[in-house]
């Protein structure tokens, strides 16, 4: 009897972990094998040539815009990371210090902008950081300027900030988990022991948050660093990032080979990144 | 048993015969297969033609160019009698031999369109061999929108997009192929669409200066809209032509719209027939009945497109209108595009 149970019991296990393997397996690992093995192949003259080259990869070397435009575009995202984890950290803090039902209301709310449409978000900052903005129409009514500011809209600042106000929740997030898990009684050891309410914070509560700072911070990079969308939208002539040229290969370009290998260069920087963080994580 | 069979088979297939041939008959004699972009066949207009002509058109809508190639090559011709199509991308129907040519004998109404559309010859795209392979229908033109307000006099030519008086007031398109062309047209070079290396590079330059005027880029009619309203603006190049001046002027906006002087770049859309089309008297009617100027005049008014056969705002009869042509090469455009904006 329990011989053949066994057996069955082997069978469902094999079957789940088929189905467990396979759901990953074709939804994520086939579409980037699959443009992968598109960044081999070369279009020349809007027709697609399909022996294997590296001709793609040589090129974003060779040609000048490509890696300066890479860099301009891993700095900002990087900024962005460090102010959406700069602005975040408060923000997860209070919530942690919160007790019971409270915590978790505010944290909704504070994850409600994630429902939100992206693309509404960007057309509305886009029109608060306009000429005839709110932002400026404010500060012309304070005094404070007498003609509009153009330096909020179509350029990288534009940018910066934008991503930044988009991604802040990404950041929030992770933070206040890391916040929740410290133990309290490390807390309340800390206290019983005369330190003071800042030096708690400053040598028991950051040190042991960093890792969530670190993965919000690599969370919002990943996030930012692919984003075409917001630099298309508020970057101006000026602002080019990097997911604008893999867009224009989708596009009018129709160099979809040349693209697949622009994606897999990012891949790799995102991965790197990632990689990072986590070093920095298992040291701390 | 097979002997019987087979006898009785044919007997089957004798008497129903002639009642299977007359219904295919009487279909293919009343019945059109259209392929249109929405706006080319209203439902009314439809109704009318069924009624008039005695003959049903079935109309299929498609939505991009892409489509019509898929449909009508994938059936090398034979799902479709006749489809709209714009004279750019005829060319490669043309060439794959998909289309029959007009018998312009079946169409009278063709005699009374405006003056430019008169002489087909001079409509590049549309003949081959001397045989007509489209009829225009539609149009409208890349022009340039100009806050009436903010720009006097009237401007009469795109250069005005280069003006340092406006810098930062000017909204482009993001896309190289047409910026590429017309700044060809404001250098004076005969065809914007078939550039030399060395009349990239100058286009290239003279493009870089643009950007230094222009505000943003847009995408689609809409945002232009909205980055209009919300940021001093003066000048836009307008890709979508009549669609993008009707929803500013609905929101109010007090502007006007002009073709420039060293010519405007314009789309046309034309009716073809193709290989397979089963009644070419029924697909010449159709046309014909779409060429009169009570259908003109409903299309412009209900698209905001120009027609064939009545004068509307897309075009004045003197307005130079330059029809769009496949570039010598998408690819490079972007590409040089990209750089353009890539620079500080």
């Amino acid at each position: 009897m329990l011989f053949v149970g066994d057996r069955q019991a082997k069978g469902w296990r094999l079957a789940i972990s088929v189905l467990a393997y396979s759901l990953p397996f074709i939804f994520i690992v086939t579409p980037l094998l699959s443009f992968l093995t598109y960044s081999f192949f070369w279009v020349e003259g809007g027709q697609m040539h399909y022996d294997p080259t590296l001709r793609n990869y040589a090129r974003f070397f060779t040609d000048a815009i490509f890696v300066p435009v890479l860099w301009q575009t891993c700095l900002l995202c990087l900024a962005v990371a460090a102010l959406a984890a700069l602005i975040g950290y408060p923000v997860a803090f209070r919530l942690a210090t919160l007790s019971g039902r409270r915590k978790y209301v505010l944290l909704m709310l504070v994850l409600v902008p994630l429902l939100m449409s992206y693309i509404i978000k960007i057309y509305a900052i886009r029109s608060i950081l306009g000429g005839n903005g709110f932002l400026n129409r404010f500060l012309i009514w304070a005094n404070l300027i007498d003609q509009p500011l153009t330096l909020f809209v179509f350029n990288l600042n534009a940018v910066l900030l934008t991503l930044t106000v988009l991604l802040i929740p990404f950041a929030i997030l992770p933070i206040f988990l890391s916040l929740e898990r410290i133990p309290r009684n490390l807390i309340e050891a800390s206290v019983d022991l005369g330190a003071s309410n800042w030096q708690t914070f400053w040598r028991i509560i950051l040190p042991l948050s960093l890792p969530g700072v670190v993965t919000a911070a690599s969370f919002v990079f990943v996030l930012a660093i692919g984003d075409f969308l917001t630099p298309q939208m508020v970057g101006g002539p000026n602002g080019f990032t990097f997911g604008r040229i893999i867009y224009s290969q989708f596009g009018a370009a129709f160099n979809w080979p040349f693209g697949a290998a622009l994606s897999v260069i990012l891949s790799l920087v995102m991965a790197a990144v990632i990689a990072i963080g986590r070093r920095f994580e298992q040291r701390s | 048993m097979s002997i019987k069979l087979t006898r009785r088979a044919v007997m089957a297939t004798a008497i129903a015969a002639p009642a299977l041939l007359r219904t295919s008959w009487a279909l293919a004699a009343t019945e059109l297969r259209v392929m249109a972009w929405q706006g080319y066949a209203d439902d009314d207009w439809v109704k009318e033609f069924q009624e008039t002509a005695g003959i049903t058109p079935k109309v299929v809508f498609i939505g991009t160019d892409d489509e019509i190639w898929a449909k009508i090559k994938g059936s090398e011709g034979k799902d479709f009698d006749v489809f709209a199509v714009n004279t750019a991308q005829l060319q490669r129907y043309i060439d794959a031999g998909l289309t029959t040519p007009h018998d312009l004998a079946k169409l009278p109404n063709q005699k009374d369109v405006l003056p430019r559309f008169q002489d087909l010859s001079k409509i590049k795209g549309i003949m081959r061999d001397g045989k007509v392979h489209a009829i225009p229908f539609c149009f409208d033109s890349i022009g340039l929108i100009y806050d009436k307000a903010k720009v006097t006099p009237a401007p009469d030519s795109f250069t005005i997009l280069w003006d340092p008086k406006y810098k930062g007031k000017v909204l482009a398109y993001d896309n190289g192929e047409h910026n590429f062309s017309f700044t060809a047209l404001t250098l004076g070079f005969a065809d914007p669409f078939h550039l030399s290396a060395e009349q990239m590079d100058q286009v290239k330059a003279k493009l870089s200066e643009l950007k230094q005027n222009v505000l943003s880029f847009y995408t689609t009619p809409d945002e232009a809209l909205q980055l209009y309203k919300s940021n001093d603006v003066a000048l836009i190049w307008a890709n979508y032509g009549q669609q993008q001046v009707k929803a500013m002027t609905d929101a109010g906006a007090n502007i006007g719209y002009v073709n420039p002087k060293e010519g405007a770049l314009a789309w046309l859309d034309t009716w073809a027939m193709t290989s397979g089309v089963q009644d070419t008297d029924a697909a010449e009617k159709w046309v014909n009945f779409l060429l009169q100027k009570k259908i003109g005049e409903q299309l412009s008014q209900r698209t905001g497109f120009g027609n064939t056969v009545v004068e509307t705002g897309s075009a004045n009869p003197n307005d130079k209108l330059v029809w769009l042509e496949f570039v010598e090469d998408p690819t490079k455009r972007s590409d040089l595009w990209n750089e353009i904006k890539a620079q500080p």
